[in-house]
């Protein structure tokens, strides 16, 4: 039995070929989907890690605690240890004429084992004063070694301490003229407590060498510096206001010959309350756990793509296997004949999908690790910041699991057809061969199984998208989700019923006159089965694409309003306000202070940008308004009453704004209980460190006009001056043309601040920011589902080859009574498109359904939900679909046109 | 046996001839396979088929008589030699060509019917017109469907006719172009006797009445019976031809190939 299943196999080689494609890409998708999840995994256990280097230990001090330098001392001091380190969080801004940057702190490890930095150039620094940059860095700030960069510090000095020893070789630049000094620490925790005022100084450090970060330890800020403990103590003691110094973590390095179990356990017993002592990969393991939620989401995700992907291969495989069956039926009823009982029938059905299963798996298998391993060769080639394995790790889950997979889907697949072998008579062997019967049987049970699906799974979605508000957010996505996949089940299970009566309505609409497009229309009708199995296959991939498209589509507009209420300009770039402002609030800015000056030449600079419509200057200041004993205070914007018009998303908002007016935001006119017309008095203020407000300058009386303005408080320039207030300028307000693309022109912006200290916000910004995330999200679930699409397509070029093996005789009489060659390849290239076509039409308007049942449900508690239909989208899947189909019918329609009529002539 | 001169170039229109052949074949060879395994399915083949008359080509199996039918329908190409449909060389031409041919010039009736499943009955009937983009006679569709008796059958799809129903609607199609030759390939194989006879009484109705001309294989001589002339093949030669036969002279004919050569009747 089994030389019979082989040999039926080879003579069926080039079908089973194209469902063996099915199933490996399936297969693929899976093995891909592990290798790349262990990957991530590794990768981030080594990211999470990267900063403990090789050290064996790790004592992470309690959050509210940390590790005092006395817990740190006695790590040092147990036996068995060789080094410890403890690390801070520090961090610095650093300057090199006007380029800036705000490095990680770190100070030399006193173990090669315990720094995960590697230096490149020069030396360590040895005394105060010295620093080692990145690489990368220094060469953003445009010095080398032996060049000078500043920093910045502020620090906390008491008013009992303000004469106290000069800080060591410091270059001090304090406002009151006095020094300050690590002495600070004598004036213990109670620093804040203690009056006194706050020194800004600039020390100056000389670079002395350059190094790299390997394993990305400090990504996320660009690279640590490395400087002198001396000077890194000093700086924390500025952050802590003189309190003692809190270590987040100390990475332990143990002596050769110790025991990790036995140093482990007195490190532990000596460690304070709260402090949890790790390995470095059970810290890693920890860490990532904690990152995402204990589950490995990545993982999950893509594997239910992979499923959906191997689901529409198994319709692929069901369809091929049954078509496979009905051309054997002569076989089978001869095997019959001679004495087969129908349980080697099935049996045989079976063995050869296991073949076909197993070897199609191995195949993807393979297939799915060298496309893994392509890309992490790809991926190392480009620099990325975060270091990856230079090959993969093929764990025994990764090659089992896509192998059982792949195979139990196409055994499950071949059940059904392996059934209807069984049916076979034998009788049908002595059969002649009749011209084969349009049978339209009636399934009542599947019928009213899928109303049924359909009908409950539409309610369910109906009530979470109508019900959604009112219910608990993540209820109603659940029940939502539910409901849909419900009806969408039910849609799939009665596909039989309606797809082929929507494709040959579809036919007799489109080529009511061609006879080709006649015959394409009257053979999708013959095997309803199949037809509805092979749309359903590309419906499901179609479906889903549309669904993410649509939802991605509603979820981009009702943003994008919901930002422009929100944010009063496309674009608001602003200068921190510097600390000496707060100190000397009425002074104008100085340079030292605030590096970068928003001034006309930087707002023309911007201007220039393509796509911006118009840039503007703004003043900000606190203000204060006061009116019958109420008093608000908020941001007070000065701009001209045009600009403002002009340069607002909504230019309503500043409606009446002119010298005697103020322009009051709703909340604010709210808590001040006044309304348009009412006279206000309006003062400049400052925010002092206790968070209470000092009023400087002069009160001026006002005419209130309350509109929809976002926040606080507009007025004129005028009224500053009359306020008394010589502010400059500290934010520019840009609107963009309306047909300009905001990802260009935000980048463009940025590019043109990079080498400023100032930030940029604003709708635009934001709009950019998560339509990058949408649009990354949606090509990467769009490409996942590419894969179904394409399952999808090699079935329909399956089933038109089938078709065509089957209607050999069909079409030679054909072709015998007149029908030209290119005719009977447009007949297929007919039916396939039909049956793609139809399939990605129902999938588009199904997927827009449900994509904005999503939208709604999701989006609702935002508010208004814009339901959109992304047009683009959709018919892009609708060509690709059109020409996959067309492109389908290709080689079955020239081996169709192969076909001699003489073969019409033939008895069997 | 025809022995006249073929003047392969001279093909003047039979015009004023009454009995001009319909189809012709001169010199008309097919050997299959090459080599050793050669085999000479038609070896110079030199015969006329008149127009407006009823053929029959018989002889056992394997005597090429299915093979002269097809190279003379331009349904397979010859290994040497000339077929003409009237004064059209049909051996020379391309796909492009024969397919025009068969579709304006040529019916077929097959053994197994080979109507399309899918449409009904008046659909299969009408297909040759629609796939050459031309226009139905109504009074001709009418004759078609009256003289063969389908009048209340139009409208049934393939599964749902008897056997002899669907013959006489693939007779009907094969004759709605009004080619200028029908070729018919065992008509009654796959028929009951009752069945078989109305067939062939049809055809020979059409020939009759309806002034068409066809060519017929069969192996049965009762249906050779009725022809009005029957021509005799055997090792792929023209080996006899009878004139107004009976089932009776169609069997002595028969018998005098078998007892020449007996082992031909085992191919099979």
């Amino acid at each position: 039995m089994l030389r019979l299943t082989l040999a039926q196999m080879r003579r069926s080689l080039g079908r089973l070929t194209a469902a063996g494609i099915a199933i490996m890409i399936g297969t693929a998708f899976v093995a891909v989907t592990l290798i790349a999840g262990a990957v991530i995994t590794r990768t981030s256990y080594d990211a999470v890690s990267a900063s403990l280097a090789d050290a064996d230990l790790v004592l992470l001090g309690s959050r509210d605690q940390g590790l005092s330098a006395e817990d740190v001392d006695a790590v040092r001091e147990t036996d068995g240890v060789a080094a410890v380190d403890g690390h801070m969080r520090l961090w610095t801004e650093l300057s090199a004429g006007t380029k800036h940057a705000y490095p990680d702190v770190t100070t030399l490890a006193s173990d090669p084992r315990l720094d995960p930095q590697v230096l490149l150039d020069g030396r360590a620094p040895e005394r105060s004063g010295e620093i080692v940059l990145p690489d990368r860095m220094a060469e953003r700030l445009g010095v080398e070694v032996g060049d000078t960069v500043t920093t910045e510090r502020s620090s906390w000095v008491p008013a009992d301490a303000a004469d106290a020893d000069g800080a060591d070789g410091a270059d001090t630049a304090a406002t009151d003229g006095a020094d300050s000094a690590d002495s600070a620490d004598g004036a213990g925790a109670a620093a804040t407590d203690v009056e006194g005022e706050w020194v800004t100084r600039t020390e100056r450090l000389e670079v002395v060498g350059l190094n790299d970060d390997p394993t990305g330890a400090f990504a996320q800020t660009g690279g640590a510096v490395v400087v002198h403990p001396e000077d890194a103590e000093r700086w924390a003691l500025d952050d802590t206001m003189g309190a003692p110094v809190q270590y987040t973590e100390a990475v332990v390095a143990l002596d050769a010959d110790a025991d990790l179990e036995s140093v482990r356990g007195e490190i532990e017993a000596a460690a304070p309350e709260g402090a949890v002592l790790r390995t470095k990969d059970e810290h890693a393991q920890a860490k990532t756990a904690e990152l995402t939620n204990g589950a490995d989401v990545f993982t999950t995700i893509v594997l239910g793509f992979a499923s959906i992907a191997l689901l529409v291969a198994a319709l692929v495989i069901a369809n091929t296997f049954q078509v496979l069956v009905a051309q054997r039926t002569r076989t089978l009823a001869l095997l019959r004949c001679v004495g087969a009982d129908k349980r080697q029938l099935r049996r045989s059905v079976l063995i050869e999908a296991t073949i076909l299963g197993a070897t199609a798996s191995a195949v993807g298998l393979a297939l799915g690790i060298g496309l893994a391993q392509l890309t992490l060769t790809v991926l190392g080639g480009v620099n990325l910041d975060v270091p990856l394995p230079a090959t993969v790790s093929v764990t025994a889950a990764a090659v089992i699991a896509p192998l059982v997979v792949g195979t139990l889907v196409t055994v499950v697949a071949a059940l059904a057809p392996a059934r209807g072998a069984t049916r076979v008579a034998p009788l049908a062997a002595l059969r002649p061969a009749d011209a084969p019967a349009l049978t339209q049987r009636r399934n009542l049970p599947r019928l009213v199984i899928a109303s049924l699906l359909t009908v409950a799974g539409v309610g369910l979605l109906l009530f979470a998208v109508i019900g959604g508000r009112e219910m608990d957010e993540v209820l109603a996505l659940g029940v939502g989700v539910l409901g849909g996949a419900l009806s969408f089940v039910g849609v799939l299970v009665g596909a039989v019923f309606w797809i082929p009566k929507v494709v040959s309505l579809t036919g007799a609409i489109l080529g009511g006159r061609g006879t080709s497009a006649k015959l394409a229309a009257a053979n999708t009708l013959r095997n309803p089965r199949r037809t509805a199995a092979t749309s359903t296959a590309l419906l499901i991939g179609v479906t889903l694409v549309a669904m993410m498209s649509t939802g991605a589509a509603s979820a981009r507009t009702t943003l994008t309003e919901e930002l422009a209420s929100e944010f009063p300009v496309d674009v608001l770039v602003w200068a921190p306000r510097s600390l000496s402002a707060v100190a000397e609030p009425t002074g104008p800015a100085d340079d030292t202070s605030a590096p970068t000056v928003l001034d006309q030449r930087l707002a023309d600079e911007l201007d220039q940008i393509d796509g911006t419509a118009q840039v503007q200057l703004v003043t900000s200041i606190d203000a204060v308004v006061t009116v019958e004993g109420a008093e608000a205070t908020g941001p007070l914007r000065v701009l001209p009453a045009p600009a403002a018009r002009g340069v607002l998303l909504a230019p309503d908002q500043a409606e009446g704004l002119d010298e005697d007016s103020v322009i009051v935001s709703q909340g604010l006119a709210e808590v001040l209980g006044v309304e348009s017309g009412d006279v206000v008095s309006l003062g400049a203020t400052t925010l002092d460190r206790t968070g209470g407000t000092v009023p400087t300058g002069e009160s001026v009386e006002r005419t209130a006009v309350v509109t929809e303005f976002g926040q606080g408080f507009l007025a004129t320039p005028g009224t500053l001056e009359a306020m008394g207030v010589d502010a400059t300028p500290n934010e520019m307000w840009l609107r963009m043309d309306a047909d300009a693309d905001p990802v260009d022109v935000v980048s463009d912006i940025q590019d043109a601040l990079d080498e400023t200290t100032v930030s940029v916000a604003g709708a635009a910004l934001e709009r950019v920011m998560f339509q990058r995330v949408i649009d990354t999200l949606l090509a990467v679930v769009v490409g996942l589902l590419g894969a179904a699409v394409v399952i999808a397509l090699i079935g329909v070029a399956n089933t038109l080859s089938l078709s065509v093996i089957e209607r050999r005789r069909e079409s030679a009489t054909l072709r015998a009574i007149g029908l030209s060659k290119a005719q009977l390849r447009g007949t297929l290239a007919i039916e396939g498109a039909l049956i793609a076509g139809v399939g990605a039409v129902l999938g588009s308007v199904l997927g827009l359904l449900y994509g904005w049942a999503g939208a709604v449900t999701v989006l609702g508690v935002m508010g208004d939900v814009r339901l959109t239909v992304p047009w683009r989208d959709l018919a892009l899947v609708l060509v690709v679909a059109l020409g996959a189909g067309l492109l389908a019918s290709v080689l079955p329609g020239r081996a169709a046109a192969r076909t001699s009529p003489v073969e019409a002539l033939a008895v069997d | 046996m025809d022995s006249t001169t073929a003047t392969p170039s001279g093909h003047a229109p039979a015009s004023g001839a009454p009995a001009a052949a319909a189809v012709r074949a001169r010199g008309l060879r097919k050997v299959y396979g090459s080599g050793e395994a050669a085999v000479n399915a038609l070896a110079d083949v030199d015969i006329d088929f008149a127009a407006g008359a009823f053929t029959a080509i018989m002889g056992p199996s394997g005597s090429g008589k299915s093979t002269l039918m097809h190279l003379l329908a331009g349904l397979d190409s010859a290994t040497s030699g000339k077929a003409y449909l009237g004064s059209t060389e049909i051996t020379g031409l391309g796909d492009k060509e024969l397919t025009r041919l068969r579709r304006d010039r040529v019916g077929f009736v097959f053994q197994s019917f080979n109507l399309l499943p899918m449409f009904t009955a008046e659909q299969n009937i009408v297909l040759p017109l629609e796939l050459a983009g031309a226009r139905v006679d109504p009074a001709w569709m009418d004759t078609l469907v009256q003289t063969l008796g389908l009048a209340d059958r139009l409208t049934h799809r393939p599964s749902e006719l008897s056997g002899g129903q669907q013959q006489r609607v693939a007779i009907a199609r094969a004759l709605i172009a009004k080619p200028d030759v029908v070729f018919a390939d065992e008509p009654t194989g796959n028929l009951d006797s009752r069945a078989g006879a109305q067939v062939l009484s049809f055809l020979r109705r059409s020939v009759r009445e309806l002034g068409r001309t066809v060519i017929m294989v069969t192996h049965d001589p009762s249906a050779a019976a009725y022809a009005d002339r029957v021509v005799l093949l055997a090792d792929g030669r023209i080996a006899g031809d009878i004139t107004d036969p009976t089932p009776e002279s169609v069997l002595a004919g028969l018998d005098a190939l078998r007892s020449l050569d007996e082992p031909e009747a085992a191919m099979r």
